[in-house]
């Protein structure tokens, strides 16, 4: 029967284009509105981590102010980031089957063969599993080895797009550049790696671009290179040299954990309120004790990664496609009742009520299937758009605004369901009436 | 006419008639929402900022090799830059305003932490740095170039003297008229004095609720960026001869990425204006729907009810009759979907102050939600009710 159910939805159609076209539309605007929200929505709640982020946890302890909570909103709330004496000390445990220790810095990379231009490029700095717990991929070489985690070894990795830069994307292991006035080796190259959000740290945007190269983190003390990220301070202390801004209360670095058991982890939780109470006698931690281990997904939480107004603009969007149907809803009736002598017309025939209801839905179906097609499009075109206008001044529209054939695929089903809901009360109505009143006036 | 022969004929056709009032409730909800948030953003992204924003730019700047001069490096670029065609001033200056990087103190209007505290967002710079940005004085004077403090690494603490914004002043010393020449504290009790006021100016953050609270003081330090104001519409062109001219000048350092004010705006505010652009587009788009839809309703019952409104101008209606029958139809439909509309309305406005941590739905934009649908459901059924008033009365004794 569904062959001939097409061909009564196509012969009806042409009858009232104009209503089919109006039905059609109002789903596709609604559909496409909904599908550009969605986009950024999905991108932002997006876990790039994916089941390695459920054993990967950043600790967050409360170093903070006794006078002021580190968040307005929730006084309970610990610092995201951690000072330098805590994220040395929290490093040192034995008890996770990795660790990492980290923050932002940066400087200017040159060749002393004067190949490159001299080019400012930030740079991670961080210790060795940094690599194998955030699944970097590697183009050339590899990560450095632990032993130049402990003790000033000058060896660096570059992001793809800086050795692009500084070697014309050659494998550049075994090469030199100069940096903070020393030379650097190069021992390794990423392949493209652009995780978005950059759950690994959120604090400077959680669609920033990565960093250009990689350093161990050793090498900060030595350089007095301080955070090229946040640093946030809230006691009054006297640093007037490098030394005392690494004893000072001041946060900026973030410590990444790897805890794969149950035990361990709770292992590992005892061992930072140990680790805080132990503080507290020595005249530190002020505030009560909230200490967090958060997984990939608390992590993103916690820094509001997905923000508010995400949230409402899919509320939104999903308020408008309601609109839309109910008036498509209406309009389905509306047709559906003008052709009911036609219906009348059959039921007298033989057909039964569930032949002209299926017959009836059908006609929807394809209205729907319509608006979603042409709402997908639309919405690809809207995206596409939005990311014109991001490009104009900010660095990562595509992270935030990624062309996904999924959403695709999830607007067109959302509209061929709603389109045959909508049509679900028309199409029984149409079916129950009585045959006798519409041939009567014939 | 009474209004009970409608109520009766729209209960026996209800269905048609729920559709359209279910359908202005949610537009009713929507928009007047979507009207409150936007003029909310649409108010924080157009505030002025008091700074000639759309005639600046910015870069940064580093030597990076061993000893390197950076004192005679600044110098050397400002005297170049402010003697370009087109430029009115150049300064150094520590971060930039309204880029979303910036450091502030909190400061004290007596010492030991006593008195008045407030935090404030702090440009050093040198005494081209308030002319340079277009902030008005307001009373006092500019940074004197004698006390500008030119170091090769940056230090605790601040310089002696601040101009400071009347946003900052006001903080510490509410009420008082002669702000300049007062002395205020920072954490270590060092006094600071102030010289000059700014009328009005925005600092680094464009979301904190300070951003007025502004102070800028006399030192240049490594770490410096340069911004550079110029004549209106000269602004593309000056920026290509400066990067030429910079690296020309001293091809040994780094010059960074330049970057217009504007952009930097528009980068701090681009979250807002997202979303005070998708409301407006949503809420246009909702409006013009739900216009659609209850004209095609309105045409729909128009043209279904032929026969009738044929046998009502056949035992004597006038056609003005049948047009007030049509729109007071529409009428108690609206309004029924206005009633249901309100308290949806109010009920996602809770939602979302609860959400943006922002003020209750101000009831003024309900009422006038609930104006505007009434009006706008008439219109849209003005057209199917002048077609009824032209059905003949003839109709009434054909068969279709």
């Amino acid at each position: 029967m569904f062959p001939y159910y097409l061909r009564l939805a196509l012969a009806s159609f042409r009858r009232n284009p104009g209503l089919t076209a109006l039905m059609v539309f109002a789903i596709a605007l609604g559909i496409s509105v909904c599908m550009i929200t969605l986009t950024s929505y999905r991108a932002a709640a997006h876990n790039p981590a994916g089941e390695h982020g459920k054993v990967l946890f950043a600790a967050s302890i409360d170093s903070w102010d006794p006078e002021n909570a580190y968040e307005d909103y929730d006084k309970t709330l610990a610092p995201t980031l951690l000072t330098y004496r805590d994220a040395k000390a929290l490093y040192e445990s034995n008890i996770p089957d990795r660790k990492l220790m980290m923050y932002k810095g940066g400087g200017i990379l040159s060749r002393a063969d004067k190949g490159m231009d001299p080019e400012y490029v930030t740079t991670r700095m961080t210790t060795t599993e940094f690599f194998p717990m955030f699944d970097v991929p590697f183009l050339f070489g590899g990560p450095w080895d632990a032993k130049a985690d402990l003790g000033p070894d000058p060896v660096m990795i570059l992001s793809k797009e800086t050795n692009q830069k500084a070697f014309g994307g050659e494998n550049s292991v075994g090469r030199t550049l100069r940096w903070h006035e020393r030379e650097f080796r190069v021992i390794g190259v990423l392949d493209d790696w652009t995780p978005a959000p950059k759950y690994f740290d959120v604090s400077n945007g959680s669609f920033n671009d990565n960093e250009g190269a990689y350093v161990p983190v050793a090498w900060g003390p030595i350089l007095e290179l301080g955070s090229h990220g946040n640093t946030n301070c809230w006691k009054t202390e006297v640093i007037d040299n490098f030394q005392a801004f690494l004893n000072s209360e001041c946060i900026w670095l973030a410590d990444w954990f790897e805890i794969r058991s149950a035990d361990k982890q709770r292992a590992f939780r005892e061992f930072l309120d140990n680790y805080v109470l132990e503080q507290k006698k020595h005249g530190r931690f002020p505030r009560p004790l909230n200490n967090y281990l958060y997984d990939v997904d608390g992590w993103l939480k916690r820094n509001k990664v997905l923000s508010d107004d995400n949230k409402a603009m899919l509320l939104l969007a999903f308020a408008f496609l309601a609109v839309c149907l109910v008036n498509t809803v209406g309009l389905l009736l509306a047709k559906f009742l003008n052709a009911a002598p036609a219906a009348g017309v059959r039921r007298a025939l033989g057909a039964s009520r569930s032949d002209i209801f299926w017959q009836h839905l059908t006609e929807s179906g394809l209205v729907a299937l319509a608006g979603g097609i042409l709402g997908g499009l639309l919405g690809w075109s809207g995206v596409w758009a939005l990311r014109a206008w991001y490009a104009r001044f900010l660095d990562a529209p595509l992270k935030f605004m990624p062309f996904d054939g999924m959403n695709f695929v999830i607007v067109v089903a959302i509209a061929v369901l709603a389109g045959i809901a909508a049509g679900l009360y028309p199409a029984w109505r149409i079916g129950r009436a009585a045959p006798a009143s519409y041939l009567k006036v014939q | 006419m009474g209004i009970r022969p409608i109520f009766s004929a729209l209960l026996r056709n209800s269905a048609g008639a729920i559709l359209v009032a279910l359908q202005i409730a949610i537009t009713l909800a929507i928009v007047v929402n979507a009207v409150y948030l936007t003029k909310q953003r649409v108010t924080l992204v157009g505030r002025p900022s008091g700074i000639d924003d759309q005639n600046i730019f910015s870069l940064p700047l580093e030597g990076f090799e061993k000893d390197f001069d950076f004192v005679a490096m600044v110098r050397a670029d400002m005297a170049l830059l402010r003697q370009m065609p087109g430029v009115i001033d150049a300064a150094p200056i520590s971060q930039v305003p309204l880029s979303g990087s910036g450091s502030s103190s909190g400061y004290y209007s007596l010492p030991d932490k006593k008195g008045k505290d407030s935090p404030a967002n702090i440009f050093r710079t040198d005494e081209h740095g308030a002319n340079t940005l277009g902030v008005k004085l307001s009373a006092g004077k500019d940074l004197d170039a004698s006390t500008v403090e030119w170091k090769e690494k940056e230090e605790q603490g601040q310089p002696p003297v601040a101009v400071v914004s009347q946003g900052f002043a006001e903080a510490l010393f509410p009420g008082e008229k002669n702000l300049v020449g007062k002395d205020f504290y920072d954490d270590q009790s060092k006094p600071i004095r102030i010289v000059g006021v700014i009328d009005h100016m925005h600092g680094s953050w464009v979301g904190w609720d300070k951003v007025d609270r502004v102070m800028l003081v006399p030192r240049v330090s490594e770490f410096t960026r340069y911004i550079v104001r110029t004549k209106p519409g000269e602004l593309d062109r000056v920026m290509k001869d400066t990067e030429i001219a910079l690296r020309k000048r001293d091809p040994n350092r780094y010059v960074g990425k330049l970057r217009k004010m504007s952009d930097d705006k528009q980068r701090s505010y681009a979250g807002d204006m997202r979303v005070a652009f998708t409301l407006t587009v949503v809420t246009s788009l909702v409006l013009i729907f739900s216009s659609l839809g209850i004209f095609g309703l309105a045409t729909f019952n128009v043209n279904n009810r032929t026969r009738q409104i044929g046998t009502r101008r056949a035992v004597g209606a006038r056609k003005l009759d049948i047009v007030q029958y049509f729109l007071a139809e529409n009428w108690i439909v609206t309004t029924a979907g206005v009633l249901v509309g309100c308290g949806l309305a109010l009920a996602a406005g809770y939602w979302l102050s609860t959400q943006y941590q922002l003020p209750r739905l101000d009831l003024y934009y309900l009422v006038g939600g609930v104006l505007g649908l009434w009006a706008v459901g008439q219109l849209a059924a003005w057209q199917p009710a002048l077609r009824a008033a032209k059905v003949s009365p003839a109709m009434a004794t054909r068969n279709t």
